[in-house]
This record gives structure tokens, C-alpha cells and sequence, in this order.
């Protein structure tokens, strides 16, 4: 009784969303983590998204074509973000589609790779999607975890703090934290870096009196962390400052937001790591002045837009990009062309946002070393753009 | 008003489905059932598995915590066995799925057995941290044994067969999943009338009567953490093969809490609570994500405000069940019924 009403209820709902949007926008879907653990990003990378595509079509859209955008929420839980997928791709049949976790990419490739077959894009940085003969539709909008730690290390190379350059290991037991890891060891073999730790440990671990103990008597110059977005690296940091510890501390894309300074206050001084896009301040960017005049007209009290912000105005970029290289070559816009599309983009210039993008293996293996500067609450830029290749 | 219903036989006094009513409403349902693969679209086959496969799992816990009153907090690592076993013998050997399924039931089981045992020893809030326990060394096991699942990326489950015929779809897994789902339903039903059940309930109510009577506790509290943790297995491996995937991530302990949810809100102790708690808990969220949406075309920015605000009514629909139905749904049903039965003469 109850059951047959709740289905009659959704069928009512589905049909009634179906009809609405015009016939020859270009339509994105999305499945966004605006609810659970993850929101705090989700909420702003969705916003990101919203706001590049909306950009783009103030502008006169894709060749004159708008773009339609359908996000919905899925809470940060795979089986909720498949329920999204398929509820968009059955009412609005997107040609593009962004997923909210490296999860959800890995459950919905089999049937992206057979039924759907739509472009990919997500929130992932993880180094396993980014396998175009696995995950032939998927694309990361950046470089991997993989490719971040890789910059790092080039980094490390090259600015040794007396003697062979050392560097520590510190990430988390989560997939998102292991997922470089293989990949970080091989690397820091070639470029003659000493990994002298490896610490894994839980995400929002409290006690960190052990770890931090590790790192004393290891004394690395370089600690990278990964796979954490803020707890436990405050503590850790503050550790080791306690004992005297002269080490530098390097961050991944999620651990180097505003957050991270503004948690960490005075101890900040010296935090470093990567991030692949110009920072929300730095006003002298084309496409970072492009994104705060529509910040100032559409949300007149936003004052700061945190880098999860510009990663999904990126891949708002990227997704418009590949439809406007498909009508440029009068290609019909489908998954399989949108991936040819991708694949033929070609030092494309994205206002300094990123260095001229040029997709390897659907990522773009480039980052930038940042320093936290107490002062002015803000990071600076250390070295030039980075490019593995 | 239903008259005239008299039983002529011990077998129609013992009968699961014992009126013309009950028997045509069910016949009407499985009808439903058998025609709505061919019906729905995409979107509500998903949601159909999804339920079926709750409704299973929720049905072992209901078995253990409702019927047994064995609290359990580790029942996504007993699903989590099960997925894991499925996934290792699809992956390796190519096992089939009639083969994956009763396997992943029993390795279930046999952990469920393990982690029950203490149960004889305690009860209540302390056996529901002993099996807290059970789903932190499940999760430590899952993500550190490598070498059986894959570590942090999980093992990719290949599209099982049946009868030559590979489920690769969620609609061609949509008959397993009910069938299973029918089946451990069933079963239920019949359990719960026979003595074994009957040991389960009375282990629930006073375990120390229970034992006057003649009742081992042990090897009924056994029993009862067996069966759920089979249910639960069976349920994880379908879940498997539904996925494509499995990783660590997909069983963490909130999931137990959604189970015990599940349970409580379909009404602890019955076999259709377990029934309405799966649809009530997977297709309300669902719901009300679908009215929100219905305010995009006026608004874009809508699900920005709603999504929040949905899980608030979620939660706030869950309390006002725990206040108003503490029987659960399946209370709500039974009144439903009964208004029926009694109609024009309810007072």
C-alpha cells in the first residue's frame, strides 16, 4: 500500500521534472555532495560549476548554445550518488556528467562504459580514474594525487634543506589517502629523494603523540601530507613545533584551502604545498578577475571563494570547451565525441588559471608550490608552474 | 466487515496467508512485482534492487535484534563478509552465482557465530559494543588484507550469470534480488511460527524463563547471530554484483546505525516491519530529493536550499515515529488492516 503510493509519488515526480528545459541546450548533470561529510567542499565546488557555466552563458553560451545545468545531492554516499546518476540520466539525458567521488565514478564505469557513455568529470584526483582504457569517459580536471605528490617531490629535489633531501610520508588509511603512495615511493627513487617515514594514520585521529614522535627521531626536511583535509594536521604540526622540529610541512589539493590557515594561526608560518589553479586572490589572473566580477554581481557578499570553488569552475571550463571544440568540427555532441574532443585539446589557454592545458592521459599533470604566509593569511606562490611529463 | 472466514482445517488454521483478502492483495502484489521490470525506467529498477537487497539485509537484523533481542552494531561487517567473499570467488575463480551467494551467506554466518559468542556471557549495551568491536576489526580487515580484497581499491566484480544469461543490468538483477528477497522473507514468516523462533522470542522476553523452559541459550543466541549474519551476507553479495564494486568505504559503521534504523522504524520483532523500514528508509530520501527538484524550473539554485532541509525532514520524520509509532510501521499496518476487516463497524 504504502510502497505502491510511494512509487506513484515518484513517477509523479519524475514525469513532472521531465518536461521542463529547452531542447537545444547543452545539458550538464551533476551529482553533488551538498549534504554529509564532504559538503564542505561540495557545496562550494558546486557553486564553482554553477557559476562557470552561468558565466559562459551570460557570455552567449557555447556557439550561441546555452548551457543547462541539473545538479542534485547525493550526500556523500554511493549508493544515493548512482540514484542521482541514473535519475538525471533518465530525465534530462545529459551529454556531460559530474560525480561527486572517486566511488561513485568506479560503480557507475561499467555502465558509463556501455550504456550512458557520457563524459566524466568529478571531484576525484584519484590516480586510479585517470586510465582511459579503464575509464575511457572519465576525465580528472587537474592532476592526480599521484602527479601532486609527484610536483612535491620535484620540488624537494631541487630545494634541499642541507645535505641529500629527506622526506616523510604522512597520509591517511582511506583510499584517498593511499592512493599515491606506490607512485610517490617510485618517484622519490628516481629523483634521489631519502623517504626516511611512512605514517599512516586514521582521519581526525586525536592523539597523535606517537606519529609525532616518529618524525622527531626521523628528522625529515620535507613532510608530505595527504589524504587528510584538516584534522589531524593541525595537531601534528603543532607537535612537532613543540619539539623544536625544523621540518616543512607540504599539502595536497583538499589540505591547502583558506581553512588550513585560518586553523592553524600562527603555526601556519612556513605550511607549504600544491595546488593546480591560481588562488582566488591572485587578482592579476585574467580568468580569477573573470570570476570575481561575476562573484561581485551575482553574490555581492562573498568575499573569498576557496580553491574547491575554482576546481569546479574548471571543470565548468573544461566541460564547455569540449562542446565548443565539437561544433567547431560539426561533430554531434555525444559522449564519444565530447572524449575525442578532450583528448584533442591542445595547450589551451584558460586565462592563467592553469598554464596552457593540454589533457595527458585525461589529466593534466601540472601544479604549483605554495607557501602559507601568516601575515597576510594568504598563500604565495614559491616556484613556477610545474609539469610532469 | 469480513465474515463467514472460518477454518475447516488444521492447514488452513496454519496458513501464512489466511484469508481470500490477504491472499488476493498478495497475489496483486507479486503481479506487481513481476510486471514493473517491464514498466519502470532506469531510475526506478535502481531503486527497486536497492530496496530489495535493504529488505534482506534488515530482515537478518531484524531476526537478530527484533526477534532475538541481540543488539547488534556490526551488521554492514557481516554484510561487508559476504560482499567480500562474493566478490573474491566472482573475481578469481569465476564462481557462479548460486555458488557466491550461499558462500557469502556462510562465511557471514561463521563470522556472525564468532561475534556472537560472547553474546551468552553479555547482554544489552555491552554486546552491542562487543559487536562494535566486530565492525572496527571487520573495516581494519577489509582495507589490510590485500591480498583477498584488494586493499582500499576494493575488487571489481565481474556480471554474474544465470542460466547463460549475464546480468550485467540492474533490470536483469532484478529478478535474483526479489526472488532472494521473497524467499528470505518467507522463510522469516515460517520461522517465526516453528519452535526455533518461538526459542528466539522467548530468549528476547526473559532469558532466564526461556532457560527453565528447556532452551539453550547459547545455541539459540548462536542461532540467532548465524542467521542474521547469513541474511546479511546473502544481502552483501548481491550488493556486490549490483555495484560492480566493492571497497571498504561501502560498509562503514553508519551503516549498521541505517540498519538498526531500518528495523526500528518498521517495527522491531515482524516480518513485514522489516519490509516497510527497507522501502520507507531507501524511497523517502528519494521522495523528498524528487519534490525538491520540483522547484527547479522556478527557482535553479533550489536544491542548493533543499537538499539540507531534506535531510532535516528526514530526520525529523524518524522521530516522530520513534514518538508516535514506537511499533514501527508495521503497527500502522496492522491498523490499516484492521480498519478494513472492521469497516463500516471501526469504533
Amino acid at each position: 500500500m504504502i510502497r505502491k503510493r510511494l512509487v506513484a509519488a515518484l513517477l509523479a515526480v519524475g514525469c513532472a521534472a521531465g518536461t521542463a528545459g529547452a531542447a537545444d541546450t547543452i545539458k550538464v548533470g551533476a551529482a553533488q555532495p551538498l549534504t554529509g561529510r564532504f559538503a564542505f567542499a561540495g557545496v562550494q565546488i558546486n557553486q564553482g560549476l554553477a557559476d562557470a557555466l552561468a558565466w559562459i552563458n551570460e557570455k552567449g553560451g557555447v556557439k550561441g548554445r546555452k548551457i543547462e545545468y541539473i545538479f542534485e545531492d547525493s550526500g556523500y554516499q554511493v549508493d544515493k550518488a548512482v540514484a542521482v546518476f541514473k535519475k538525471i540520466m533518465a530525465e534530462h539525458k545529459p551529454v556531460m556528467f559530474y560525480g561527486e567521488s572517486t566511488g561513485l565514478g568506479k560503480a557507475i564505469a561499467p555502465e558509463l562504459n556501455k550504456t550512458y557513455k557520457v563524459l566524466y568529470g568529478s571531484t576525484s584526483f584519484s590516480s586510479e580514474l585517470a586510465d582511459p582504457k579503464r575509464y575511457p569517459y572519465t576525465f580528472v580536471s587537474g592532476p592526480t594525487y599521484s602527479d601532486m605528490i609527484g610536483v612535491l617531490l620535484e620540488y624537494v629535489a631541487q630545494n634541499p634543506r642541507g645535505g641529500k633531501p629527506t622526506v616523510a610520508f604522512f597520509y591517511s588509511d582511506t583510499e584517498f589517502g593511499k592512493d599515491p603512495i606506490p607512485y610517490a615511493r617510485k618517484k622519490a627513487k628516481e629523483l634521489g629523494v631519502d623517504v626516511v617515514a611512512e605514517i599512516v594514520t586514521k582521519v581526525g585521529a586525536v592523539d597523535v603523540t606517537s606519529e609525532v614522535l616518529e618524525l622527531v627521531k626521523k628528522k625529515p626536511q620535507y613532510v608530505i601530507v595527504h589524504g587528510f583535509v584538516l584534522s589531524p594536521i593541525p595537531q601534528v604540526i603543532r607537535g612537532v613545533r613543540d619539539y623544536g622540529l625544523d621540518t616543512r610541512f607540504m599539502g595536497t589539493f583538499w589540505s591547502m584551502s583558506q581553512m588550513i590557515i585560518d586553523k592553524l594561526g600562527e603555526d601556519a608560518e612556513g605550511y607549504m604545498g600544491i595546488n593546480p589553479y591560481a588562488y582566488y586572490y591572485e587578482t592579476d589572473v585574467p580568468m580569477i578577475q573573470n570570476m570575481r566580477a561575476f562573484n561581485a554581481k551575482h553574490h555581492p557578499d562573498v568575499k573569498h571563494r576557496p580553491n574547491s570553488y575554482i576546481q569546479g569552475w574548471f571543470t565548468g571550463l573544461v566541460f564547455a570547451k569540449c562542446a565548443e571544440v565539437c561544433l567547431e568540427n560539426g561533430w554531434s555532441i555525444t559522449g564519444d565525441n565530447l572524449v575525442k574532443a578532450l583528448e584533442s585539446i591542445r595547450d589551451w589557454d584558460v586565462g592563467g588559471l592553469m598554464p596552457p592545458v593540454t589533457f595527458v592521459d585525461h589529466k593534466i599533470p601540472v601544479g604549483r608550490v605554495y607557501r602559507a604566509d601568516v601575515q597576510k593569511k594568504r598563500f604565495v606562490p614559491v616556484s613556477d608552474w610545474i609539469r610532469l611529463d | 466487515m469480513r465474515i463467514g472466514d472460518f477454518k475447516e482445517t488444521y492447514a488452513a488454521d496454519e496458513a501464512i496467508l489466511r484469508t481470500p483478502t490477504v491472499r488476493f492483495w498478495t497475489g496483486v502484489f507479486f503481479a506487481a512485482l513481476a510486471v514493473f521490470p517491464f514498466v519502470a525506467g532506469d531510475y526506478l529498477i535502481y531503486l527497486a534492487d536497492l530496496v530489495g537487497i535493504t529488505v534482506i539485509s534488515a530482515m537478518g537484523l531484524n531476526l537478530l535484534t527484533g526477534f532475538t533481542g541481540q543488539i547488534s552494531l556490526g551488521h554492514a561487517a557481516f554484510m561487508g563478509v559476504g560482499a567480500y567473499t562474493a566478490a573474491a570467488l566472482a573475481s578469481r575463480w569465476g564462481a557462479p552465482i548460486w555458488v557466491t551467494l550461499p558462500a557469502a551467506g556462510g562465511a557471514a554466518a561463521l563470522f556472525g557465530v564468532v561475534v556472537g559468542a560472547p553474546s551468552l556471557r553479555i547482554k544489552g549495551l555491552y554486546l552491542a559494543m562487543a559487536t562494535l568491536a566486530a565492525q572496527v576489526i571487520a573495516e581494519f580487515a577489509f582495507i589490510n588484507l590485500e591480498g583477498i580484497t584488494g586493499g582500499i581499491r576494493g575488487i571489481n566484480v565481474p556480471a554474474p550469470r544465470l542460466f547463460g544469461v549475464e546480468l550485467a543490468t540492474d533490470r536483469a538483477l532484478y529478478g535474483p534480488i526479489v526472488a532472494v528477497a521473497a524467499l528470505g522473507v518467507w522463510f522469516a514468516a515460517n520461522l517465526k511460527r516453528s519452535a526455533p523462533g518461538r526459542a528466539f522470542v522467548a530468549v528476547r522476553d526473559r532469558d532466564i524463563s526461556a532457560e527453565l523452559m528447556g532452551i539453550s541459550l547459547f545455541q539459540t543466541k548462536l542461532r540467532a547471530f548465524a542467521l542474521g549474519s547469513f541474511y546479511a551476507g546473502v544481502a552483501g553479495a548481491l550488493w556486490a554484483y549490483f555495484m560492480r564494486i566493492v571497497t571498504p568505504e561501502h560498509f562503514p559503521l553508519s551503516l549498521s546505525i541505517h540498519y538498526l534504523a531500518v528495523v526500528i522504524v518498521g517495527g522491531l520483532g515482524t516480518v513485514v516491519g522489516s519490509v516497510f523500514g527497507a522501502v520507507f528508509m531507501t524511497l523517502v530520501p528519494e521522495v523528498l530529493r524528487g519534490l525538491a527538484s520540483l522547484a527547479r524550473p522556478y527557482y535553479p539554485q533550489a536544491m542548493t536550499v533543499l537538499s539540507p532541509l531534506t535531510e532535516v525532514v528526514f530526520g525529523a520524520l524518524i522521530v516522530g515515529f520513534l514518538l508516535f509509532e514506537p511499533h514501527g510501521l508495521a503497527e500502522v499496518w496492522q491498523r490499516t488492516k484492521r480498519f478494513f476487516r472492521l469497516w463500516p463497524f471501526v469504533h
